[in-house]
């Protein structure tokens, strides 16, 4: 224990933790279909409702008992759970937990039964919608904690439906449209790794002679050239490019969360973009380390592109929600940057920031969700004035404005500024430029808040708009105080992250060390291939 | 090999009991005396329980079966390739009879039920001749049996203006194509004075006694074999030889479009193998650039077509031929570990599953009234989900699977073995434009569940009652994709062995 490396399996589980996190809510998802939640029986939707809400308040608990079972000064797989599948072609269900996964996994967890508990304005078949998420919650568990090739290029995939559902039927006007356009978008980029994906698996079988998914192997094979990997590094980028999504492939983002219900929304942006970002860490790099070194300069600038034209372009939003949107690809642009800034410090703040993000973002949008259920606009000119009509949800929006514009003792600051910190050392112009994205995110968060909730009280029904319920406090407090504790103490979070992520940072830079070296020892070889011609090309390079 | 003749009748038992069946349930209709409505039910229950006892026959000869054996003076293969192939044919023709049942075939306008199945039978005897023949003669009959009949079944539904249209094109277009096949028999025997599937083979790696005293041999053989390339890519409906299909699938009653798009695809596809795996396998430097083109041709323009139908039936029609063109793709890659032999076993029978089902929920709508256009059309399943929540969610299924999204897994599994084998054979590019072409499907598939689950229906409060049998076949296609998806090893793994104890 304690100087294991990433991927090695730290412990493995006697009772399958993993796999009850991951198919629980599926489970659920068929339970809902018992007579006893037909429409006929349960009119109202509430019993399924509580149903749902139970299943994921279970999942949350098992994740909270993970994270206490987590030991903190381990780097490789822990809970691990190995099953084989598809043996001809070695690919097994393989599951484990690390400092990478272990918070995205307990974020999900976290915001399912907010989500559920925000599920009151769904009005048609409730019961379906809460099913989607629960599967969809089996596919984002799934996806992050998988640790074969396959198993999560299955459960990447499986991620699509639901979210295509739950645009599509529960959305807004242009939902249709909106849903096709991000299904689409994301399939184009998977299909296309998956190509990658096999060819990166024959080049290990024709190195060793062996069929294998499973990526602790995988990230040991040193058969491709630099070429080659350019090529699949590229098509990886492009599938997890598109779902964080960096830059020029970001337009299915504010068309899906504008027309998504507020629940699809803040799983969208909670959950979903940062499987994208999960991608690169997990896979591509290992996978592909030369190439990555290649790309980071210019996947940095694609960030800092995102940061500052999310800034601008939420800036000139008249809708509510597509400001948050457009913030939201503002903000996936410093994760972004933070990571491929690759040290200790960037990386660390680029998966908080990625939780915070999920915490905060999240909460905007529940509370336009919820101001759009009493008005049924988001329109930003028929607001104003609000802070004195609605004291309790300008004082929760006022918290959580703040903490996406990272004000300090907040948790967004403490991932904007470890970002910006560890990313200055590597890049330090996209740096500069990328600070100038804090100050747009001041401007635009303030300026939204300004208009709608101070100044003149400009429109009739604004005068009667009622405040939030109990539930909806219930709903965004656990959010509340996540925010002031993320803020004000993440020791307890970046522990748990910093053993993962030191040797996993060694692991890809030894890794490309090495694979740079190989290049070497081969060109030598070839060079002296005429006078000595009997070296074993396999045997030197291992 | 000196074979007693009783062992060879019993090795095709099974072909002979369809044949008897397709005798008597001709006959039954005319001669039996129960009255004409049980009478008229009594042709399904017959063709299944011949193709049952088929089954059986065929299970019985499965240890007579050996690798590259043959029976009738080398006629036909009794090898474990050949057992697959029977058990699938037959086992389609049994879910395409479920298709038909009841008072499903008078739904579809036909009216001719005894002749129907005893045709239906006399089509999978000659697919099943064509998916085995050792000899390119027994090649043609397969396919001319198997054809002709075929070309009545579809002009079957009298009542249907579309179906005598789609009978006779496939008729002339079809012996266009037999003749190009026969062509290219005559050339093959004229280069290597055999018919035998072997002895082509010897012929074309030279080993000829006769084809080595041919200087223009080679060439001769190599136009013969891009004849008989064209003959079997018409069945398969691979691009460009698909101009056929759409109307085909159209106009023909539903039960045959599904048995067109599966079992007659099958069979040429099992052909296929034969004749370019065996008889040509030496020539894989030529045939493989042909193959290479008319997969990636059928891929695109099939995917691109789809996206502009109107008629549900013509989109399936259209990804039909886009599946050929997958199929294809295995071809490019024949015997080594991890190829294209069970990689094709695998994407048959998820094929065979998964479009069954959606044709039988085409069905359960397309028959309701005779208004066949408009039941067919995307129109017909807006709002779906409220009106048969059944209906829609296996629907959603089998669009998936074709699609190959999870939770459709055995559709991405089908696609998964594929990819991989033509990627370990280097076709790199070949999978681009395959993934490519197949991201341009989701949007087609989806656009079933955008109708079923985005829209409301266009009346409201209306019922869709769904005929036993159906329910039945959409239960076990679903249940089958579901089962195949989640343990695709079980599958895969029968592909290997017998797949390697046959070539």
């Amino acid at each position: 224990m304690g100087n294991d490396n990433f991927l090695d399996i730290t412990s493995w589980s006697a009772f399958p933790w993993l796999s009850a996190i991951i198919f629980l809510p599926l489970l659920g998802a068929l339970f809902l279909y018992l007579p006893s939640f037909r429409p006929a029986h349960d009119e109202s939707g509430w019993r399924a409702r509580n149903f749902a809400l139970v299943i994921s308040l279970v999942v949350f608990s098992l994740s909270i008992f993970l994270l206490a079972g987590f030991s903190s000064d381990s780097a490789g797989l822990q809970f691990a759970e190995r099953l084989a599948w598809i043996p001809a072609y070695g690919i097994s269900y393989f599951v484990g937990l690390d400092g990478i996964s272990l918070f995205l996994v307990v974020l999900t967890t976290f915001l399912m039964p907010i989500v559920v508990l925000a599920s009151g304005s769904v009005k048609k078949d409730i019961r379906a919608y809460l099913a989607s998420m629960l599967v969809l919650e089996t596919a984002m568990l799934g996806t992050l904690l998988a640790v074969d090739v396959f198993l999560f290029y299955v459960f990447w995939e499986l991620m699509l439906f639901p979210m295509y559902l739950i645009i599509g039927i529960w959305g807004g006007k242009r939902r249709i449209y909106a849903t096709v356009k991000f299904v689409i978008y994301t399939v184009v980029g998977s299909l296309l790794m998956l190509v990658a994906i096999f060819y990166l698996i024959w080049s290990y079988y024709n190195q060793f002679g062996e069929v294998t998914f499973m990526l602790s192997l995988l990230i040991q094979g040193s058969a491709l050239s630099i070429q080659e990997e350019v090529w699949l590094f590229a098509a990886f980028a492009l599938a997890f490019g598109i779902k964080v999504p960096v830059f020029p492939f970001h337009t299915w983002l504010p068309d899906a969360h504008v027309e998504a219900p507020t629940g699809g929304s803040v799983i969208l942006a909670g959950v979903l973009l940062k499987m994208g970002l999960y991608g690169f860490i997990r896979f591509a790099y290992p996978l592909f380390p030369r190439a990555a070194e290649l790309f980071a300069p210019y996947l940095a600038l694609l960030a800092v592109i995102g940061i500052i034209y999310g800034a601008l372009v939420a800036w000139a939003q008249s809708d509510i929600k597509k400001l948050v949107a457009y913030s939201s690809v503002s903000h996936l642009g410093y994760c972004v940057l933070g990571f491929v800034a690759f040290n200790i410090v960037s990386t660390s703040g680029s998966i908080f920031q990625m939780l915070s993000h999920g915490v905060s973002t999240g909460a905007l949008f529940l509370l336009v969700g919820m101001i759009y259920e009493r008005r049924h606009t988001r329109e930003i000119s028929d607001y104003g004035g609000l802070a004195s009509i609605v004291p309790i949800f300008a004082f929760l929006f006022l918290v959580f404005t703040l903490s996406s514009i990272a004000l300090p003792l907040t948790n967004g600051f403490i991932g904007e500024f470890l970002i910006l910190t560890g990313s200055f050392l590597v890049f330090p112009v996209f740096t500069a430029i990328a600070v100038l994205g804090v100050i747009l995110g001041a401007i635009y968060m303030l300026t939204l808040y300004m208009r709608t909730m101070f100044g003149e009280i400009n429109t009739e029904e604004n005068k009667t708009l009622k405040d939030l319920t109990g539930i909806e406090i219930v709903t965004l407090a656990p959010l509340f105080l996540l925010v002031f504790y993320m803020g004000v103490y993440p020791q307890p979070i970046l522990k748990r992250m910093e053993p993962t992520l030191v040797s996993y940072i060694e692991f890809v830079e030894t890794r490309r060390e090495r694979l740079y070296s190989l290049d070497m020892q081969n060109k030598n070889i070839a060079f002296n291939a005429d006078k000595t011609l009997s070296i074993d090309l396999n045997g030197s390079s291992l | 090999m000196k074979q007693e003749l009783s062992f060879q009748i019993f090795m095709a038992s099974p072909l002979i009991a369809l044949a008897i069946g397709a005798l008597f349930v001709l006959l039954w209709e005319v001669l039996s005396p129960a009255p004409i409505e049980k009478r008229k039910r009594g042709g399904a229950l017959l063709t299944i329980s011949f193709s049952l006892i088929a089954l059986i026959l065929l299970h019985m000869t499965a240890p007579g079966l050996e690798r590259g054996a043959t029976v009738f003076n080398g006629a036909l293969y009794i090898d474990s390739l050949s057992y697959f192939v029977t058990f699938f044919l037959i086992l389609g023709t049994i879910f395409s009879v479920f298709l038909s049942m009841g008072n499903l075939l008078k739904l579809q306008g036909v009216d001719a039920i005894g002749e129907y199945y005893s045709l239906l039978l006399i089509t999978t005897i000659g697919a099943i001749v064509l998916g085995n023949a050792a000899e390119m003669i027994v090649l043609f009959l397969g396919l001319e049996t198997m054809s002709l009949a075929l070309y009545c079944l579809c002009a079957s539904a009298l009542r249907n203006e579309r179906s005598s249209e789609s009978g006779l094109k496939y008729f002339i277009l079809g012996s266009f194509s037999s003749a190009f096949l026969l062509y290219g028999i005559a050339l093959a025997y004229g280069v290597s004075g055999t018919t035998s599937i072997e002895g082509i083979a010897a012929a074309a790696s030279g080993a000829s006694p006769l084809f080595a005293a041919q200087a223009s041999g080679i060439s001769v053989l190599m136009l013969s074999l891009g004849l008989m390339i064209i003959g079997l890519a018409f069945k398969v409906a691979a691009v460009p030889f698909h101009f056929w299909a759409p109307d085909v699938y159209e106009g023909a009653p539903t039960s045959i479009t599904a048995y067109m798009a599966v079992v007659i695809k099958a069979a040429a596809v099992f052909a296929f193998l034969r004749v370019i795996w065996i008889a040509f396998g030496d020539l894989i430097a030529v045939w493989s650039g042909i193959i290479w083109m008319l997969a990636i041709l059928s891929m695109v323009l099939g995917n691109l077509v789809a996206l502009r139908q109107n008629s549900v039936k013509r989109m399936l029609a259209y990804s039909s031929i886009a599946h050929a063109g997958y199929i294809m793709m295995a071809f490019l890659v024949p015997t080594e570990a991890f190829g294209g032999g069970p990689a094709l076993v695998y994407y048959l029978v998820a094929y065979l599953l998964m479009s069954f089902g959606a044709f039988s929920v085409l069905l359960v709508l397309g028959s309701r009234s005779a208004d066949f256009q408009k039941n067919e059309s995307f129109r017909a399943f807006y709002g779906l989900h409220q009106v048969n929540p059944f209906l829609a969610v296996s629907m959603a299924l089998f669009m998936l699977a074709l699609a190959g999204l999870p939770p459709g897994l055995s559709g991405l599994f089908g696609k998964f073995y594929v990819f991989s084998a033509a990627i370990k054979g280097g076709y790199t590019g070949l999978a681009i434009v395959g993934v490519l072409a197949s991201a341009v499907s989701f949007y087609y598939y989806l656009r079933v569940v955008v109708a079923m689950y985005f829209h409301e229906p266009d009346e409201a409060g209306a019922k869709i009652s769904v005929p036993s049998s159906l329910k039945w076949i959409i239960l076990i296609c679903a249940a089958g994709i579901i089962l195949i998806g989640i343990f695709p090893s079980l599958l895969y793994q029968s592909g290997i062995a017998l797949i390697g104890n046959s070539f």
